[in-house]
């Protein structure tokens, strides 16, 4: 019976599964807010658990993994017998090309030769090389590439804040023109609704990030460059593709042509998504293939099929990878030349010596000292999707090239709740450590000063003391003085000023989020002192000694 | 009451056998005399709140409030068949009960039951707090306790305070939460603890909590608190002290800040349960800026004493 003509269609199955993951994806996005409980956390990361390319690159970068990453193995011994069928049928940011494709199909004008494999599908192998090299001297750059990283990221940045805005924005537009007929209104419908979202999916009122232009720009790329050749990211680019397809180097299962049967009317070669060369006549790169069985379905008389093949009765046909040996070798040389440019930076050499940090990076409580996070921090945005006050932002270049889309808290957009773990939770590389409660509400992530130019009770002489209030620590680390200052008129006046405890301030934000001024704050929070940097304890602890006298 | 709904009937009883019960002779004799004049304001004392055990706390705040209620002659007297109330409680920050940044979660469950005891259709408890409110309503206890009496937990939504305009000596517009002001009765609950700039926090102050935008209130909070009472008109204020927090208010978080003193006060007279607040706190009443300007703008009287006050010791 031919597949074409009968009921099911093995790629029909294929994109339920492929829609299956791809809800399962935004559904665990979903999932992770922060109403969150801690020991979910191995589950909402479930996909980077299972992921090689951040398995491979942490152990390079940190050489220790946590031990959940090793679930990734799981996946590594799929694609040692099966093939890339990861691509195909599992990963959500394929099964977005894949949409994607079918939405540009009609754009192409050389539709015969988009499908041909190109030998530039070789590029994503040299770029996985040069990343990995990174990796092994300590950057672990290469998982900021990751599809499902890329997905997760872009998600929780940009697709569902926007969602988000205009859920918002479009309930209380309705709730506050109030249309409707008669007795009927509109908001009795989009209230509900808006306050089911806004209890489950949208948590944190008025989510939004910091510079997701670049991460915008990199997914509407990646996203329109389907039109120029299917799957382009997945052919082209993937370094966990490239991964996967080494991996598939020599699959069990592999595709074989019936040659009695084929007439190479060459329907299949157009249909594969990947490009593996499928039209019989040419070799099929078993590394390109993503098993999506588009080839099979395709076929009018029944000639393909995918069978297993035993180790031990491989065929040698030139099924290889085939890289050049000098292109290699360029892609290291590239990766370590790209790395030591981006080391050659102040920033980047003041860690080195531990002599100089970035005022404006303040990293989430239990980040591992600089170098050691960035060994391990993948950008993926789980920590920015659990904070409770939406303070953890992506950064753009406060973290150096090397740091780009990593967490930093902003207090301006959210603070560091005092009661909140979750980030340590939910970090799949631990990049972020998992701290009790009670270990969080003790680690400094900075410390706070006052601006006394701006600082009402100082500036101007009115009372004001919102940070003191709203400081967290229970024996206040801001505190305040009374003292008699003189209006413009000469007149005594008695007013509170507050001050900064530096060994009580664990830098939580909190002061410069509640400071009554809507642009600069006048109590800012700045790294000094965090606990992951001993060298960075620029204030040293008050000496007893010195109240005797 | 010629003729007396069960419910009524059996509150009645409730009330009378708890009397007995508890040797309230005085709150009987109270009663008895309120049938002509309602009490201003009642203090209900705790006999030996020292030796209250974290589980004694619990249901001595519930006789407590109780008590102070059923000494203005209960909540019949403001709350008819059928309202919507609103009780605000201090609901402001990620704390226990036992660290007494909020107000205790069995006094705001006692008012919640006996409010549906009287009559009310709806009864709503909801704060626009410091902390995040998913954290706060569930720390504080107030969530769970008054949820399953069928109250309305209401987390209030950024953006739906509507700018209002409140006519104050210095504060014009603010935005407020409708959906409180559209009640038929707002009960203030506050809990009486120490707060940096104010001194104290105390039911003026409660009322931060039904506005928003109110950051720079700190800048002349006398004033401004006197400007938002006015425009609340309190009609019912329930003060806890079961718990009270002396210092580094009003988050504390150091149980060694936390004195158990046993009270809870009821009354009409906002100002003059403040003043009774400050003095409980060791205060001159004059010395917190609200209440003396509450009382100079006529909001109520800073003598407590001047009104008819019934104090109860229970036990």
């Amino acid at each position: 019976m031919s597949r074409r003509r009968g009921i099911f269609r093995a790629t029909h199955a294929r994109r339920v599964v492929q829609i299956a993951f791809l809800l399962l994806f935004f559904g665990l996005i979903v999932l992770a807010g922060p109403g969150v409980k801690a020991e979910s956390g191995p589950l909402l990361g479930a996909f980077f658990l299972a992921d090689p390319l951040i398995l491979a690159a942490t152990w390079l970068a940190a050489h220790a993994v946590v031990s959940a990453m090793l679930w990734a193995l799981v996946l590594v011994a799929i694609t040692v017998l099966l093939g890339r069928v990861f691509c195909g049928w599992a990963c959500p940011l394929g099964t977005i090309h894949d949409i994607a494709g079918r939405f540009f199909d009609g754009w192409q004008r050389h539709p015969k030769r988009r499908d041909q494999w190109s030998p530039w599908q070789r590029g994503k192998y040299y770029l996985l090389a040069g990343l990995l090299v990174m990796a092994a001297v300590g950057c672990h750059w290469v998982t900021i590439m990751d599809p499902l990283v890329l997905l997760y990221r872009t998600t929780t940045t940009v697709l569902s804040p926007s969602a988000q805005w205009a859920v918002e924005e479009g309930a209380t537009a309705v709730f506050e023109a109030d249309p409707g007929v008669g007795a009927w209104r509109l908001k009795q419908v989009t209230e509900p609704v808006y306050e089911f979202l806004g209890r489950h999916v949208f948590v944190v009122p008025g989510q939004a990030f910091l510079h997701t232009g670049l991460i915008v720009a990199v997914f509407v790329a990646i996203v329109l460059l389907n039109g120029y050749r299917r799957r382009f990211w997945c052919r082209y680019l993937c370094p966990l593709g490239a991964l996967l397809g080494l991996l598939s180097w020599r699959p069990l299962l592999r595709r074989a042509v019936g040659q009695e049967e084929c007439n190479e009317c060459g329907l299949c070669g157009m249909a594969c998504h990947g490009a593996a060369a499928a039209k019989p006549g040419h070799e099929w790169k078993s590394a390109e293939c993503f098993g999506c069985l588009n080839c099979t379905d395709s076929c009018g008389r029944d000639a393909l099929a995918f069978r297993l093949v035993w180790p031990w009765r491989r065929k040698r046909a030139g099924e290889g990878i085939d890289l050049s040996k000098r292109a290699t070798m360029g892609a290291a040389v590239g990766g370590l030349v790209t790395l030591a440019m981006m080391r050659a930076n102040p920033l980047a050499r003041g860690l080195d010596t531990e002599t100089r940090y970035n005022p404006a990076l303040l990293r989430p409580p239990g980040a591992r000292p600089e170098r050691e996070f960035l060994q391990r921090c993948t950008a993926c945005g789980m920590c920015m999707k659990v904070c409770r006050t939406g303070g953890l932002q992506p950064a753009l270049t406060e973290a150096g090239l090397e740091g780009l889309w990593t967490p930093r808290l902003v207090p301006r957009i959210g603070y560091c709740d005092y009661d909140c773990n979750l980030c340590g939770q939910i970090c799949p590389t631990e990049a972020i450590q998992p701290l009790a409660i009670e270990e969080k509400q003790q680690a400094k992530i900075g410390l706070a000063s006052l601006d006394v130019s701006r600082c009402i009770p100082y500036a101007y002489g009115r009372e004001c003391m919102v940070c003191e209030e709203h400081c967290p620590v229970p024996d206040k680390a801001i505190y305040f003085l009374e003292v008699e200052i003189r209006d413009r008129n000469g007149q005594a006046v008695l007013l509170k000023q507050p001050h900064v405890d530096p060994d009580l301030c664990i830098g939580c934000g909190v002061c410069e989020h509640v400071c009554v001024y809507q642009d600069q704050p006048a109590i800012r929070v700045f790294s000094t002192n965090e606990t992951r940097h001993p060298r960075h304890e620029s204030v040293a602890p008050a000496d007893p000694w010195d109240s005797v006298y | 009451m010629s003729n007396p709904s069960r419910r009524d009937f059996l509150a009645r009883s409730a009330a009378i056998a708890g009397t007995s019960a508890f040797g309230m002779e005085s709150l009987l004799t109270a009663q008895a005399a309120d049938d002509v004049k309602p009490a201003d304001m009642t203090i209900a004392r705790w006999e030996k709140p020292e030796a209250l055990t974290a589980e004694q706390i619990r249901s001595a705040a519930v006789k407590l409030t109780e008590a102070a209620i059923e000494g203005l002659g209960g909540l019949k007297r403001f709350v008819s068949k059928g309202d919507v109330v609103w009780v605000k409680a201090n609901i402001g920050w990620d704390r226990s009960p036992e660290q007494a940044a909020n107000t205790n979660p069995d006094v705001v469950a006692t008012i919640v039951r006996l409010c549906f005891d009287a009559g009310a259709k709806t009864v709503k408890v909801g704060d626009n707090p410091c902390d995040l409110a998913r954290n706060t309503y569930q720390n504080s206890g107030i969530a769970a306790a008054v949820a399953p009496l069928g109250a309305e937990v209401v987390f209030l939504d950024s953006r739906r305070f509507r700018d209002t305009d409140i006519k104050g000596e210095r504060v014009k517009s603010i935005p407020i939460y409708p959906a409180i002001i559209d009640c038929d009765l707002v009960i203030n609950v506050p809990i009486v603890k120490h707060h940096g700039l104010a001194t104290l926090t105390m039911c003026m102050k409660n009322y931060m909590g039904v506005i928003d935008n109110r950051k720079s209130f700190h800048q002349a909070i006398p004033t401004c608190l006197a400007d938002l009472t006015r425009y609340m008109k309190p009609r019912l204020c329930v003060l806890d002290a079961v718990r009270t927090l002396a210092a580094h208010g009003p988050k504390g978080g150091n149980l060694a800040d936390v004195q158990v003193k046993g009270t809870v006060a009821a009354g009409t007279d906002i100002v003059a349960l403040d003043a009774w607040g400050a003095e409980l706190m060791g205060k001159k009443p004059a010395e917190i800026g609200s209440v003396a300007k509450g009382h100079e703008v006529g909001l109520g009287t800073i003598d407590y004493r001047s009104l008819n006050l019934k104090e109860l010791t229970v036990s």
